[in-house]
């Protein structure tokens, strides 16, 4: 037996020395690298633009002008939606720290009352990220084929996802439209599940996220809620379908119009695996505390489309992962399949699961442990690049 | 484990294990074997900072015992407990572990840090909040509880012979109301500084550390000053500590573990544990004289009753029949306190406050001393009319670490 532990050690002491191993045999990627600096590029433009609409809102802010200081923080919002695509692509680091404070600053205007010394707060980090992202590098280390590849993959993948969105939401809002409650909530789950796995397509294209997917708690103006959720919550709170049909109508022509858009939507391998990442963040936050279908309580069926999602570009990632770094995909494997399993415990069938309210602080803290092992793994995925 | 996983032999061949373990600390957070990324390695501050750190303040994390427990008490402590994942069966997982936090802790208390990967795409491997503030003291000790050696009756990892001596379940307690999910535990790791986010920080990471491995089970954090050269007040506004075993040659007869034991743990201690919620509205409600008698001491000087200074002996037959400090010393048992104050919030369905005592004590013989005392207290303190004792937990806390060795490294090898 202590012979058998030395032996252990000695093993394990080789694995420890493996990193310092291949630390050393790794060659550094060469490649191009250009920032945003060119005149005719979007980026460039676009951020330009966002820095004279911040001006104009710190002017408005020093004059206390409530009128202008909302007016300046939504057309900054809307001049952000004309071109944080490319941003994301190009830039996602960049991306997210813009995003932070232009967010809030967007909701601010939103209100009758906003917080002037919040959105000052704001505004004032924001001209330092747009700064930023004007000098930003952009590195352009030549994807290789086997990337092109992984991204054309999960693409692939992602518009499987969004077709299926569309098919299985025409049903749905015809049951909606036809004020058949009990059939609408029966067929409420299964569009959800394509949508949760493609989330962070639909998030790509500015509006159609929150007009597809916004929570109550997600908008400021009950009365522009729009999409899934607000009819999740006419058919399990309310209990009634009256006024529905233009909610339902809306619904469908929002999720055609993502199926139209992703059609051409590129992505970047970073990208795709930032993309990953959300998925399971957003499983991690709001699926796995009940907040996302309050109403349904179908949660569960969402956090395993989240992950679903996930598991997607891991998979596509998967040739690039075993250059170098198959442990880490080995052990990806094993926790995704180990999350699986915890999941079976309270599936019903592929549309649905337990109901969220039915399971236990301990069997959520038990799901949850599983989701974070793995998020901690999918983290390591950006090793590849 | 199969042999990609463990590297070829070429790689074991010609090193010692010393070697070995040397290396390894050269590799840093590599040591976590793809349980938190590869290639961590540390940042020695020194000369590169700019500023002025707040408190350089260092404690040795190296000795014959772990820091923490005789350790001049910092202002912050955190008390936290882990439980092993149920996916892990192999020793090996929880060596690599070990390992890995004891370089983590060697480098948190000498106010390092690990450095992150040049690969932004990565998350970073420190989380930053403690950069500048210097090391302010910090103690990291780590301890293991009796479900770590046997669950559900069952020798978890073939450690079982190797148990220390003392290390039982808690046995049940008069007068107690205990919440099992913020109780006992598998690990249990105090982080102690006089910067409150320091003793955080150091927390935080050894959790990001640990998961998939070992899992937080519950964490505790508390707070606890004293003028200079003043025994620190609790919240019921009396010194606590003043009986403490302070006399260098009285600590190694009440704290470290001696030859008794199994090898690992001599030079060690345990970690006793309650958490003690204090009905604070109730007490201050009470007359300053009947606080006194329930205490058994003068809540200004500290003294005993028929006595003027605080440090003064106590007088058994002067003291109020069950007030807390005769029934303590009636047991004539020592334990070595170190104990911190904790306020959370108030309670929603009273709106009375969430405060009260992470009593920590720490001894060599807790089933002579710790339990024993906490019997004769429950069954008769006056104190428990204002006292509810929430959580418990005994810990081994073995002998310390030496450089190049490991957090129980001994206990495995």
């Amino acid at each position: 037996m202590k012979h058998q532990k030395k032996i252990v050690f000695l093993l394990l002491m080789a694995i420890l020395l493996l990193p310092v191993i291949t630390a050393c045999s790794s060659t550094q990627k060469s490649g191009s690298t250009k920032t945003a600096q060119t005149t005719s590029d979007p980026v460039k433009q676009g951020t330009n633009k966002m820095k004279q609409l911040n001006n104009k809102l710190q002017v408005a802010l020093k004059k206390n002008d409530t009128a202008a200081i909302k007016k300046y923080g939504k057309q900054i919002n809307t001049q952000w939606l004309s071109y944080e695509n490319n941003v994301r692509d190009r830039f996602p680091l960049q991306y997210a720290k813009i995003e932070r404070y232009q967010q809030p600053i967007y909701a601010q205007s939103n209100l009758a009352d906003p917080d002037v010394a919040q959105i000052k707060e704001n505004s004032s980090a924001l001209t330092g990220q747009l700064n930023d992202l004007l000098t930003a590098k952009e590195t352009k280390s030549k994807p290789s084929k086997q990337m092109d590849q992984a991204v054309d993959d999960y693409l692939k993948y992602a518009d499987e996802q969004i077709d299926m969105l569309v098919k299985t939401t025409k049903p749905f809002v015809k049951a909606v439209k036809d004020g058949d409650i009990e059939k609408a909530k029966k067929l409420y789950a299964e569009p959800r599940i394509y949508y949760e796995r493609a989330e962070p397509i639909a998030e790509s294209f500015g509006d159609l996220d929150p007009a597809i997917d916004a929570r109550v708690n997600d908008v400021d103006d009950l009365s522009k809620w729009t999409g899934f959720h607000e009819i999740e919550r006419a058919l399990w709170e309310k209990n009634s379908l009256k006024g529905q049909g233009k909610y339902a109508d809306k619904l469908m022509a929002d999720v055609l119009d993502l199926q139209k858009k992703s059609k051409t939507f590129k992505l970047t391998p970073k990208a795709m695996v930032a993309g990953a990442m959300e998925l399971l963040e957003e499983a991690a936050t709001s699926k796995i505390t009940g907040e996302e279908e309050r109403y349904s309580h179908t949660d569960l069926v969402d956090l395993q489309a989240n992950v679903d999602g996930s598991e997607a570009v891991y998979q596509a990632a998967i040739p690039a992962l075993n250059q170098g770094h198959k442990d880490l995909a080995n052990q990806i494997d094993k926790q995704f399949q180990a999350f699986d399993k915890q999941m079976l415990k309270y599936k019903k069938s592929d549309t649905e699961y337990e109901d969220y309210t039915k399971l236990s602080k301990e069997q959520i803290r038990e799901i949850s442990n599983e989701l974070s092992k793995l998020s901690k793994l999918m983290a390591q995925t950006a090793k590849i690049f | 484990m199969d042999n990609d996983e463990l590297g070829t032999p070429q790689q074991k061949k010609g090193y010692s294990r010393r070697e070995m373990l040397k290396m390894t600390a050269l590799a840093g957070g590599g040591i976590a074997l793809g349980a938190s990324g590869l290639g961590t390695a540390l940042e020695l501050l020194g000369g590169k900072t700019a500023a002025e750190p707040a408190n350089q303040s260092k404690v040795p994390f190296f000795g014959a015992h772990q820091a923490g427990v005789t350790t001049v008490h910092q202002s912050y402590g955190y008390l936290a407990a882990f439980d092993i994942d149920p996916s892990i069966h192999d020793v090996a997982k929880i060596m690599a572990l070990f390992i890995s936090w004891t370089q983590l802790a060697a480098t948190l208390t000498q106010g390092k840090r690990e450095i992150n990967s040049s690969n932004k795409e990565l998350p970073p491997n420190d989380t930053n909040e403690a950069r500048d503030l210097g090391a302010a003291n910090l103690t990291i000790t780590f301890g293991l509880g009796h479900s770590f050696f046997i669950k559900g009756g069952k020798d978890r990892f073939g450690l079982a012979n190797q148990m220390p001596k003392q290390l039982t379940e808690m046995p049940k307690i008069a007068h107690e109301t205990l919440d099992p999910s913020i109780s006992n535990g598998d690990i249990c790791v105090q982080v102690c500084a006089d910067i409150q986010q320091v003793a955080f920080h150091a927390l935080r990471n050894l959790i990001k550390e640990a998961l998939g491995t070992a899992n937080i089970r519950w964490m505790e954090s508390g707070f606890l000053n004293g003028a200079k050269g003043k025994t620190p007040r609790n919240l019921f506004g009396f010194k606590d500590g003043t009986a403490n075993v302070t006399d260098a040659v009285d600590q190694e007869k009440v704290i470290w573990a001696g030859n008794d034991e199994p090898k690992w743990m001599r030079g060690g201690t345990y970690l006793g544990y309650r958490k003690i919620k204090m009905i604070i509205e109730t007490w201050d409600r009470d007359s300053y004289s009947d606080q006194e008698n329930v205490f058994g001491r003068k809540k200004d000087s500290g003294a005993a009753f028929g006595r003027t200074h605080e440090k003064e002996p106590v007088i058994m037959s002067k003291q109020p029949v069950n007030s807390h400090v005769r029934l303590a010393h009636g047991t004539g048992k020592q334990i070595f306190r170190r104990a911190y104050s904790y306020t959370n919030g108030i309670q929603p369905t009273t709106g009375n406050l969430d405060a009260g005592l992470l009593f920590i004590a720490f001894q060599n013989k807790p089933q002579d001393s710790f339990i024993p005392m906490l019997r004769v207290l429950g069954k008769s303190d006056a104190l428990n009319e204002y006292t509810d004792h929430v959580a418990t937990g005994l810990f081994a806390i073995p002998a310390g670490i030496k450089k190049n060795e490991y957090f129980a490294q001994h206990l495995f090898e």
